[in-house]
């Protein structure tokens, strides 16, 4: 059990010190730009862009229930997604009962997809 | 040696992680311990050779539900005094909760079916063997019902988001761009040919 | 090649090195973990040094297209080279630049935001093989990590939109989220055709999967894919002609409307990363990656230099889209955002499932020469 974590960590080791580095490098960036750059803050260049006039209200605003239904859409197709990695590469192992198993499930998502397409819940206006 | 380092230092950015999911007031900066919370917890998975599951827990969860989750949450007003108006009223009814929540995970520990007694222990083999194509073979063999049966529930989550969510019959001033991509020159422009008509004088 | 120049370092530099600092307990540790540093380093250097140079490129090209001629001023020590010193005094310019902070921003988030939109984005050359041996985590699931690092990619124009609160850099955010994750629903499904056809998720042998020659590539059987894979990278990577959600004409600069100076070049070096990478992975997936095109051709395949695998062909494959992208922006006016929307929803992703299953129909039925 010992040395099989161990090969998890030298294949993961590299790629947790690379994910390290970036977000460090990232920091780094902004702290160089801060020190080095001036800062002469004043009320008018503090403020939020809003095309020369005085922000009138707050800038977090409700929008349009949409979007909702795209993420919820993505979750779901995403889900999706999940369920055929395995299925692509265990393929040629598990032949053809797994093959008419995935597309029986293809089939079901086909329906929900033509569903939404007939619904309207794809079109934007 | 090693491991046990990063195991502990993942364990406890975990805990800390949900502890400020529940204590943070500002539900943007809760949401964003979520997902600290889930990367920690799929490193620890990874530390447990789930390679696939750890990583499809931040392709789904991080990568999609959490985008969802902000979306909702950008979106409330973070006034938070009327949100805790109710609270003392609430009180009750959420310590209740908390408590069959407790004697729930309490249970884990003595039920017959979660003692982990009968199941088989985890001996991975020593090659190097594809996390995987192993689930993929397990899934599409022994457990392809279920799967099915997941199939079906994505499609009645489809379902369930749309009739939920769409509103129809409201005036709709939509414009088709597959009609517009598919105009011709040949349908908007006519080309006529006609003499000058400029006078001599 | 490569990994002979890094048996080399290890022998001669980093192993005598660890021998006289590191006490005789952690030396193996210590040595390993040297190793994996100077790997980043060697990814990490080209990689910002490309980045840099594509914004060049970018200039320059854009600038031939349109009969202009671009930077041609900037070099260095008094010649002017083309203008070759000019990203690198662009780069000391934003150096030097304020960083604003809007009063009414949310100041973490607003730091955090950036360096969550360019992590992801560099994080994710961790899997990429440049040759046959040369990768810094070689680890099974490569295609995969890659999905979910860049579905990371969101988070950095959300929390931008939202911490800088401000109306336009909020729309351009909201908007910009709902056609990343759009394409990258097509995107994932583009990524199960290649895992199909390649029967790994290891891009290492996604690679081998393709060999034996150019006809061999992925390109062929999965040639709908390629397209719909490319297309949806731009897309993902918010490049014209899918770039409303900066649209300088009705919203400005979109999410990162209230950041400046290095702020800003953070969230472009991300843009940027991300565009080399698209084109790694679409030469990785499609086009054989390092494999060789005169691979298996009757005379060029006897050639012993040309015929060679290496990373030399991964760079003509990748310089190749990454033209491609400068090229889309020179050439096509910006879509609509409901065009954008119906492009991904209502073309690519039936396209991705027909062709899903077409190409399992083909790996079931070991159609030559693919998959015999």
């Amino acid at each position: 059990m010992q040395e099989l974590s161990l090969r998890m960590l030298e294949n993961y080791l590299p790629i947790l010190i690379f994910i390290s580095i970036t977000l460090v490098m990232g920091m780094g960036f902004f702290i160089v730009g801060y020190v080095l750059g001036p800062s002469k803050p004043d009320s008018e260049k503090m403020s939020p862009y809003e095309c020369g006039f005085e922000a009138f209200e707050d800038a977090r605003m409700k929008f349009d229930i949409r979007y909702y239904l795209v993420a919820i859409l993505f979750i779901i197709f995403d889900l999706e997604i999940a369920f055929f990695f395995p299925w692509a590469v265990a393929l040629r192992e598990v032949g053809m009962v797994g093959f008419w198993a995935m597309m029986l499930f293809l089939g079901v998502l086909v329906i929900g997809f033509i569903y939404e397409w007939r619904k309207g819940a794809l079109e934007w206006e | 040696m090693i491991t046990q380092y990063i195991f502990y230092f993942f364990a406890a950015l975990l805990i800390i992680a949900a502890g400020m999911v529940v204590t943070v007031r500002n539900p943007v900066h809760a949401a964003l311990f979520l997902v600290l919370a889930f990367f920690s917890t799929s490193a620890v998975w990874l530390m447990l050779e789930a390679e696939f599951l750890a990583i499809v827990l931040i392709l789904v969860y991080v990568g999609a539900v959490m985008v969802l989750f902000l979306f909702v949450v950008m979106m409330l007003d973070i006034n938070l005094v009327p949100m805790r108006e109710g609270f003392a009223r609430f009180l009750p009814v959420g310590i209740i909760i908390a408590l069959l929540m407790a004697i729930a995970m309490g249970s884990v520990f003595t039920a017959i079916y979660f003692n982990g007694a009968h199941l088989d222990v985890v001996t991975p083999t020593a090659t190097d063997v594809n996390n995987s194509r192993e689930l993929g073979k397990l899934l599409f063999t022994e457990y392809l019902y279920p799967f099915e049966i997941a199939g079906a529930i994505l499609l009645v989550a489809i379902v369930a988001a749309i009739s939920l969510t769409l509103r129809t019959g409201r005036s709709k001033k939509t414009q088709d761009p597959s009609a517009q991509v598919s105009v011709k020159r040949a349908d908007r422009v006519r080309m006529v040919k006609m003499k000058s008509e400029k006078k001599s004088g | 090649m490569l990994s002979d120049i890094f048996q080399w370092i290890q022998g001669s530099i980093l192993s005598p090195l660890v021998n006289l600092v590191v006490p005789e307990l952690f030396q193996d540790e210590a040595l390993l973990l040297l190793g994996i540093l100077v790997k980043i380093v060697a990814i990490l250097i080209p990689l910002l040094l490309s980045v840099a140079y594509i914004t060049y490129a970018e200039r320059k090209i854009i600038g031939y297209m349109q009969c202009r001629i671009g930077p041609n001023r900037v070099g260095f020590f008094g010649y002017k080279l083309l203008g070759l010193g000019q990203p690198i005094a662009d780069a000391f310019k934003l150096i030097f630049k304020e960083i604003i902070i809007p009063s009414g921003a949310n100041k973490t988030l607003f730091i955090i935001a950036p360096v969550l939109s360019f992590a992801p984005s560099i994080a994710a050359w961790a899997v990429i093989p440049f040759d046959d041996v040369s990768v810094l985590a070689d680890i099974n699931a490569g295609l995969l990590y890659i999905l979910a690092l860049t579905s990371l990619a969101v988070y950095g124009v959300i929390i931008a939109g939202w911490a800088s609160n401000s109306k336009y850099a909020f729309l351009g955010a909201i908007r910009s989220a709902a056609q990343i994750i759009s394409y990258e629903i097509a995107m994932g499904f583009a990524l199960v055709c290649v895992l199909i056809a390649a029967g790994s998720l290891n891009l290492g042998e996604i690679i081998e999967a393709q060999s034996g020659s150019f006809l061999h590539w992925f390109w062929i059987p999965l040639f709908p894919v390629f397209l719909v894979y490319f297309i949806s990278g731009v897309a993902e990577t918010n490049r014209a002609p899918f770039d409303v959600a900066e649209g300088e004409s009705e919203i400005v600069a979109g999410f990162h409307v209230e950041y400046g100076g290095m702020a800003f070049s953070i969230f472009f070096m991300a843009e940027y990363a991300n565009m080399i990478m698209i084109s790694v992975l679409t030469s990785i997936f499609f086009l054989g990656g390092w494999l060789s095109p005169l691979q298996g051709v009757p005379l060029l395949g006897s050639i012993p230099f040309l015929s060679d695998h290496g990373l030399i062909w991964l760079l003509m494959k990748t310089s190749l889209f990454l033209f491609c992208f400068l090229w889309f922006r020179a050439t096509f006016p910006r879509y609509r955002y409901d065009q954008i929307m119906r492009l991904g929803w209502k073309v690519f992703l039936p396209i991705t499932i027909v062709w899903i299953v077409i190409i399992s129909i083909m790996v079931v039925a070991e159609i030559p020469p693919w998959f015999n």
